[in-house]
């Protein structure tokens, strides 16, 4: 029986996931004028305002001498951690009509989000934290290696949690509201305007179970010298990642069925 | 080749389960046009969608080796907000066309116009399905899925897509849904008549027409 080849099939696949990441940028960024530019915008707003609100009560920053950076170091990493796990949940949803073309295969539509939502976000982080450093608000980061291990951490834990998020909400719309109060907290739980090493330690006991709160915790680790977290355990958001990833990968193989 | 073995699919809507195909198995011949024929409801569609992969089975299994074509005409894979050109361009990207020859060939087919650089939602309806059809005919598909053929455009341009369609058989096999059978008659020469619980495939397009016959005078 003659079917097609492996190495036929894997370049089939490539092709696939490139085109629909162009599209999905076409999608996304083309429909504005600004289209990138608000993508730096809206972070750029968020670190600007508790910026000012804590210089406005003239306090001092939790860590290190700029505000901006260590606000910066927490917003974003949540923020890159909310886009993902937000925008994979309507992914299957959204690209109903693309299965249309019998090459395309729900799983690809995945990956090309992810990886468009990566490469966006690794752009807006070297831009922003290069701003930071040619302002003089940040010094140039301590570990730079840490930093890039951080981000591919943070990618992870997005693209498991938001595979898990596209598989329940495929079979049960009213996921997406439930989600979004479950994951309001994690602004004030993710130790993005306080070091949490300094917290006393019933609340870390507690904190230290957000696998956002280490990440937030591994980019510090890379831009300060002597950050010296006490919580820090890089391979628990990793192995959380990975556990949620393979259980949204199953639950899609396994409920493939019940999305037609 | 293309054969489904042991292949089950049913729906459940409302706790009333209907069922499509139990136990099928079939190797559609390759070097033939397949009509497949029947009353409505009774799942040619779904059988369409099987063959093309956008749909999975319940159970068993259904070999594809050959490139298969999405429905022809069919325009829902479109992407509204993108133009023309962009369509055209992200589906010959996926199929591994070269873009700059599959965009010239369907501008050229589709007779657009300037439209062609506008979005895909300011088109009328048989201007999206000339699009779709163009498309179709630049991809070089070994099976070509039809699921009622509807003729677009005005006389010269469906005489246009009649010519260009012929050509396209010439190396491509066609698998056909029609209730009309002059159509299946001038375009198939064997078939499957789905007669509600069982499936028979006919060796000789008239076999089939007169089983289909009979089918409706029951």
């Amino acid at each position: 029986m003659k079917l097609i080849t492996t190495s036929d099939l894997l370049s089939l696949q490539v092709r696939v996931i490139a085109s629909l990441v162009l599209r999905e940028a076409r999608a996304t960024f083309g429909t504005s004028p600004f289209g990138y530019v608000w993508a730096i915008i809206t972070p750029t707003v968020s670190v600007a305002l508790l910026v000012f609100i804590f210089s406005l009560v003239g306090r001092q920053p939790p860590f290190g001498s700029s505000l901006a950076l260590f606000f910066a170091t927490g917003i974003l990493t949540l923020q890159f951690y909310a886009e993902l796990s937000n925008k994979l949940m309507t992914v299957f949803d959204a690209n109903r009509a693309l299965l249309t073309y019998p090459v395309i295969k729900d799983v690809d539509t995945l990956i090309a989000r992810v990886l468009l939502i990566a490469a966006t976000y690794a752009m807006i982080m070297f831009i922003f934290y290069a701003a930071l450093i040619l302002l003089g608000l940040a010094p140039l980061p301590a570990r730079p290696e840490h930093l890039v291990a951080a981000f591919l951490a943070t990618w992870f834990l997005g693209l498991g949690f938001g595979s898990l998020n596209a598989v329940i909400f495929s079979l049960w719309d009213t996921w997406g509201q439930i989600e979004k109060i479950l994951t309001r907290p994690l602004f004030f739980v993710s130790g993005i305007f306080y070091v949490p090493s300094q917290l006393p330690p019933q609340a870390r006991e507690v904190l230290q179970w957000n696998p956002v709160l280490h990440l937030v915790e591994w980019f510090r680790h890379g831009f300060y010298p002597n950050y010296n977290s006490t919580i820090l355990d890089i391979w628990y958001p990793v192995s959380i990642g990975a556990a949620l990833f393979l259980l949204g990968l199953a639950g899609e193989r396994f409920f493939r069925k019940a999305r037609f | 080749m293309l054969a489904f073995k042991n292949v089950s699919k049913s729906y459940r809507l409302k706790g009333v389960k209907k069922t499509i195909l139990s136990d099928f198995t079939f190797e559609f011949p390759t070097d033939r046009n397949i009509g497949i024929m029947g009353k409505n409801g009774v799942g040619k569609s779904t059988m369409m969608r099987l063959i093309a992969g956008t749909e999975p089975p319940d159970f068993g299994h259904i070999f594809r080796a050959p490139r298969i074509s999405w429905p022809l005409g069919f325009s829902g894979g479109f992407n509204g907000s993108m133009t023309g050109i962009e369509n055209i361009r992200f589906v010959s990207r996926i199929y591994g066309q070269d873009t700059k020859q599959v965009i010239e060939y369907v501008t050229a087919f589709a007779e657009l116009g300037r439209s062609i650089r506008l979005p895909i939602k300011t088109y009328s309806s048989g201007m999206k399905a000339r699009l779709a059809f163009g498309l179709s005919m630049a991809i070089d598909f070994d099976v070509y899925l039809i699921d009622e053929i509807t003729a677009v455009g005005d006389e010269d341009f469906k005489k246009k897509s009649q010519a260009i369609f012929q050509d396209k058989l010439a190396d491509s096999q066609i698998i056909m849904v029609s209730h009309s059978p002059t159509t299946i008659k001038q375009y198939c020469d064997c078939g499957l008549l789905f007669e509600g619980q069982t499936i028979r495939f006919f060796d000789d397009v008239s076999d089939l027409l007169s089983a289909y016959a009979d089918l409706n005078r029951r």
